[in-house]
């Protein structure tokens, strides 16, 4: 049977219920935990639509994701969720399976325009930006060619050419490695100002001279922020932005490259993870294995699987999911 | 649910209910350390909360014969947090923009809205959540703490420049409450 008989509710009653309260006997509608910049809620008094979720490409993996959209603002939200196995909310008089926790956190639409101007790239020739944000799999791409300035962000990662007042681009790889590079000083900055431990080498690095320390460290740094934006763009410039970057390869993999923690959808964001010398695995356990009481360590045994994406969030997905309910 | 196939999907947008975001009443959220495999009415406020003892050393619960320990996390500074529901299609009617049917990809004159959009709306607000552990507070180790730090990274690696950025949601680390900074200095 498809899904779960929910209760009908008209749009009259929206705003006015607390959440939760429609559903007095059975089963709720899907609640999602939402966590999203307050000067949205100041824009919408003055908005009669224009927020909205929509499903756009990853810049990194090429598939879909979720994104929120200001048409007012003309805004691009990137939708992050936390996500921790064994989690469940209790929101107001109502339970909610999963205890997602969504973000809405403003990004720069240059990452989503870069993955369509480098697959136009390829064939070497200045065109016009609406011929090269086109998607069939995501039509959605075309209100990106909405937003301001566009013009001014495109300089970071394109040669343009002005013809009969009309602009054609072509994809940069020289200027986007310039135009990475100092959004990878930026990260390092934001690293550093909140004390992020950006890995093992970071304690490691106290055994050698003082030296050694300050300038092991600046790689980390370096490296990590690396990793945070290669989540924003394709595999190869990921690549040629390490090399441009002059970042050792390293023989043995870090232990938790950032990339590969924070991850859309499926992943949690896990932030923490991250940046605590807990990252790898072993200490992890370890950890836990000392401190864990004995309903703790009961209850470690029982593993089950995690939630789905926020494509449940999408409606058409989580048909399953009730299924299972 | 309503609309069948994948690409439906991919095209859709899903509306937010602008006034839901300033009508909705506040809403209270515990986060458990459990898994609850429904979505559905509970008792809450008849069993859970009046159980809440707040200790010398955080809130105690017990839920289902097991001892919860908890403390409260406030959203980052410059975000609310809601809680949201989409809408069921029935609710759409009389509101559907017909105008929309003729959707053939002219971005120009498409409306915003069109007949296979869907909408949102926020049914509730918050500006803290009680985090609960198993036994032990949760703590600064807590998954949840790195979570909400990424507010504040997000505005580095993949925000949009500065100058254009509003608000000022993402510039500042101040949000742990204080509870949780002193158990961090003290450990």
């Amino acid at each position: 049977m498809p899904g779960v008989r929910r209760r009908a509710r008209g749009p009259e009653e929206e705003g006015s219920m607390a959440a939760g309260a429609e559903c007095a006997d059975g089963d709720c509608p899907r609640q999602h935990v939402f966590l999203i910049p307050e000067y949205l809620k100041d824009a919408s008094k003055k908005m009669k639509n224009g927020l909205m979720f929509i499903k756009l490409v990853n810049p990194c993996s090429g598939e879909g994701a979720i994104y929120l959209f200001n048409m007012c603002l003309k805004q691009l939200f990137e939708i992050k969720v936390f996500k921790e196995k064994h989690h469940s909310w209790f929101i107001n008089e109502s339970v909610q399976s999963g205890g997602l926790l969504h973000f809405a956190t403003p990004m720069d639409p240059l990452f989503l325009l870069l993955h369509y101007l480098i697959k136009a790239g390829k064939e070497g020739k200045y065109q016009p930006l609406d011929q090269v944000v086109m998607d069939e799999v995501f039509p959605n791409c075309i209100l990106l060619l909405k937003l301001p300035e566009l013009e001014k962000l495109l300089r970071h990662v394109t040669e343009e050419k002005e013809i009969d007042n009309k602009k054609y681009y072509k994809y940069s790889k020289e200027k986007t490695l310039k135009w990475l590079e100092k959004k990878v000083s930026q990260t390092v900055a934001a690293l550093k100002a909140n004390h992020v431990n950006v890995g093992v080498r970071v304690q490691s690095a106290a055994f050698f001279s003082s030296d050694q320390i300050s300038s092991d460290k600046e790689e980390d740094f370096i490296r990590y922020a690396h990793g945070l934006i290669s989540d924003y763009i394709p595999k190869e410039l990921s690549d040629d932005l390490s090399k441009y970057l002059k970042l050792p390869e390293t023989s043995a993999p870090m232990p938790n490259p950032p990339s590969k923690r924070l991850k859309m959808s499926d992943e949690p964001v896990e932030a923490k993870e991250d940046y605590t010398k807990f990252n790898t695995k072993d200490l992890k356990t370890e950890k836990k294995n000392c401190k864990m009481t004995a309903a703790q360590k009961a209850l470690a045994k029982v593993d089950k699987t995690g939630m789905k994406s926020i494509d449940a969030f999408f409606g058409v997905k989580n048909k399953k999911k009730f299924e299972k309910i | 649910m309503e609309s069948g196939d994948e690409s439906a999907m991919e095209k859709q947008r899903v509306h937010v209910r602008p006034a839901t975001l300033h009508d909705s009443s506040p809403a209270t959220l515990h986060l458990l350390p459990c898994e609850v495999l429904a979505n559905r009415f509970a008792p809450v406020g008849r069993f859970f909360t009046p159980a809440i003892r707040q200790g010398a050393d955080g809130l105690h619960v017990s839920f289902r014969g097991r001892s919860l320990r908890g403390e409260e996390v406030s959203v980052p500074p410059g975000l609310t947090g809601y809680v949201m529901v989409t809408e069921k299609r029935e609710g759409l009617i009389g509101k559907q923009d017909f105008r929309g049917s003729e959707n053939n990809g002219e971005e120009a004159q498409e409306p915003l809205e069109r007949g296979f959009d869907q909408f949102i709306g926020a049914t509730g607000s918050f500006s803290c959540f009680t985090v609960w552990g198993l036994e032990t507070v949760p703590g600064p180790e807590a998954k949840v703490w790195g979570a909400l730090t990424w507010p504040t990274l997000a505005a580095a690696v993949c925000g949009p420049p500065a100058v254009h950025s509003r608000g000022d949601s993402c510039c500042r680390f101040t949000h742990r409450c204080p509870r949780t900074e002193n158990q961090r200095a003290s450990s």
